[in-house]
């Protein structure tokens, strides 16, 4: 008979849908999470609480987090200036050659960042035009907090071009026509409907951005493994945190470099869930996209 | 007092084209743009708006040729399909938006004031997203009408909305008429709407004006099947529906008389002993009862025949399965083409 040979499957299928079910999202979800959370867990274990205190308290480790920082609102900051337009040229209408620029912006999210650094170094190196260039301008990059910026703009930028891009698309542009009809010229009308409407979405890609640029190493360590006093930079020689545990671990000292990376896991996160919480209980505009009263 | 003259009016979209459209509109005049899906209604919209540049052609308003200017400059009331209203602004301050745009400084007591026009003033604070269909429409009403435009374009008013919210949207839409000193350019699907407040219509067939005329012309001389179905004809039958019946039967005597695209009627009214007399006969498929009486319809031959028949009904109620007999009056006939 047909009807029990259509059963079976059915049956199966309803089957799925009881605690099996459950249990295997549960274990294969869970299975990521743990490996998100261990090796975070060992960092935050292996060194004693004495010893990161006293990561904390050192002059040499706070200037790196500060730098570090530092470096990464730039970079927060080029996101803003470039990536946003970038982000609303592609995202506000279709165009010729739109998918080709956007393969373009998703490659310094696939090449080595190793490679990033080399492209980045060839281009400047004592004798070649751009190495005179960024010397008179003042924006000199081997080796200052300029090549920090500019390799950290070049992995992160791309979160808030793509984030905005989506956030842009997403607009009903018969929203931005009758607001062109009341009234309102190109301009006012990105500024009063399409940038309120795309915050959140902008936002969500500069904190990616941020997060990319701050954990940064690949790059650095070619461009600007040490950096020192010049452009907008102004104290001891120092470098990135993620470039300063990179050598502790070279020297041996596993201690010191579990101590300075859970310092500044601590404060990476308190950044974090600062801006969460803020979104969450309205202190920021842009949870409500409106940013006048 | 604003009038506008559109002259020669043509425009692309894509593959698609637009024109020559020439319009008259009168301060007050209010015009129904009708038309199947894909004939342009929206592309014409859009045109007069200035969100679609006019290849050729002219639009002028009061003298001044405004043909080339961007829509922020032309002084609109323009509801786009689906109406556009700003999600992330309460009522008030999408009511507001365009005085906001002007710079006036009585913005709040203006809007306002439109807010308690339309019905709005409990829902001041809400956001769209919170509205119902009816209420967004008076929103997006009352936000075009702010800037006190020199045209109201509105793109499907009554799409998606419920019985009750469209007959009260008919309603201010009456009363609209009635007050504004603007022309009004309304594309709707809804014969109910475009009748009870437009006093024009622009028949648009791909992309070409078919014929502007009034309700009464548009009423008596349906161009095309179309039309006749827009205007409330139920009985519409195109010249190939009419094609190879024998001769004697309905279809035959109605292509005798039909124009080249067909010909419509309107149901015709059973009379004295509902059914028992006529010059036809046809099986009952459908009744539908309504407050007018009972809406019937018919199979006859390969036709479909709605017909009517008036409360009160005589001894016998025509039964579904059951032959009913019917005149189709001559007089009524409508040769379409």
């Amino acid at each position: 008979m047909n009807g029990g040979r259509l059963r079976a499957p059915l049956m199966r299928r309803r089957r799925l849908r009881g605690w099996p079910w459950l249990a295997l999202q549960i274990v294969l979800a869970g299975s990521l999470l743990a490996l998100f959370l261990l090796p975070i867990y060992a960092l935050f274990t292996y060194a004693t609480p004495a010893e990161i205190w006293s990561a904390a308290t050192n002059a040499a480790v706070d200037q790196a987090i500060w730098v570090t920082l530092y470096a990464s609102g730039f970079a927060v900051l080029a996101a803003v200036v470039f990536a946003i337009p970038l982000g609303y040229l592609l995202g506000h209408r279709p165009f010729r050659g739109r998918s080709v620029i956007e393969s373009v912006v998703a490659l310094p999210v696939a090449v080595p960042h190793l490679l990033v650094g080399l492209g980045i170094f060839l281009l400047v190196i004592p004798g070649t035009p751009l190495f005179k260039f960024t010397h008179e301008i003042g924006f000199p990059v081997l080796n200052t907090i300029w090549g920090v910026v500019l390799v950290m703009v070049f992995v992160s930028a791309p979160y808030t071009v793509l984030a905005s891009d989506l956030a842009f698309r997403a607009i009903d542009s018969r929203t931005l026509e009758a607001a062109r009809s009341l009234g309102a010229g190109p301009a006012t009308a990105f500024l009063t409907v399409s940038f309120p409407l795309a915050l959140r979405g902008i936002v969500a890609g500069l904190l990616l951005t941020w997060a990319r640029a701050v954990s940064e190493i690949g790059g650095i360590l070619i461009v600007a493994f040490a950096i020192y006093p010049g452009g907008a930079y102004e104290g001891p020689v120092t470098s990135t945190i993620s470039v300063l545990v990179y050598n502790l671990f070279q020297a041996g000292d596993l201690q010191g470099a579990a101590a300075v990376s859970t310092v500044f896991l601590l404060i990476a996160f308190a950044l974090f869930l600062l801006v969460r919480v803020g979104e969450r209980s309205g202190w920021v505009p842009w949870r409500r996209g409106e940013l006048l009263p | 007092m604003t009038g506008w003259t559109v002259e020669g009016l043509e425009s692309d979209l894509d593959r698609f084209h637009l024109g020559p459209v020439d319009l008259e509109l009168p301060a007050g005049r209010v015009l129904a743009v009708l038309g199947p899906s894909g004939a342009g209604k929206t592309t014409l919209l859009r045109t007069l708006a200035g969100f679609l540049p006019a290849r050729s052609g002219s639009i002028v308003r009061d003298g001044a040729d405004v043909t080339d200017q961007p829509p922020e400059a032309r002084k609109l009331g323009y509801v786009p399909q689906g109406l556009g209203l700003f999600p992330h602004r309460t009522v008030e301050r999408n009511v507001s938006y365009a005085f906001e745009m002007q710079g006036r400084l009585d913005w709040k007591v203006r809007t306002r004031e439109l807010l308690r026009r339309f019905g709005l003033t409990a829902l001041a604070d809400r956001r769209p997203a919170r509205l119902s269909g009816g209420e967004s429409q008076r929103v997006a009403l009352a936000r075009a009408l702010a800037a006190e435009p020199a045209l109201v374009l509105w793109d499907e008013p009554s799409q998606a909305l419920d019985v009750a919210a469209r007959h009260e949207l008919g309603l201010v839409l009456e009363e609209l008429r009635g007050e504004e000193k603007m022309p009004v350019v309304v594309v709707t699907h809804d014969p109910g709407l475009a009748f009870s407040v437009a006093d024009r219509f622009l028949l648009l067939r791909a992309g070409r004006v078919d014929g502007v005329s009034d309700a009464a012309s548009l009423l008596a001389h349906p161009r095309d099947a179309f039309t006749a179905r827009f205007v409330g004809y139920e009985n519409v039958f195109d010249r190939a529906a009419l094609a190879g019946a024998p001769p004697g039967a309905l279809a035959t005597w109605l292509a005798d008389r039909a124009g080249p695209q067909g010909i419509a009627f309107p149901r015709p009214t059973l009379g004295e002993g509902t059914g028992s007399t006529g010059a036809w006969a046809g099986r009952v498929r459908g009744v539908h009862p309504g407050p007018e009486g009972l809406a019937l319809t018919l199979q006859v031959d390969a036709l479909r025949v709605a017909l009517r028949a008036p409360l009160p009904l005589g001894t016998s109620t025509p039964a579904i399965g059951g032959t009913v007999r019917f005149d189709v009056p001559a007089e009524s006939l409508r040769p379409l083409g």
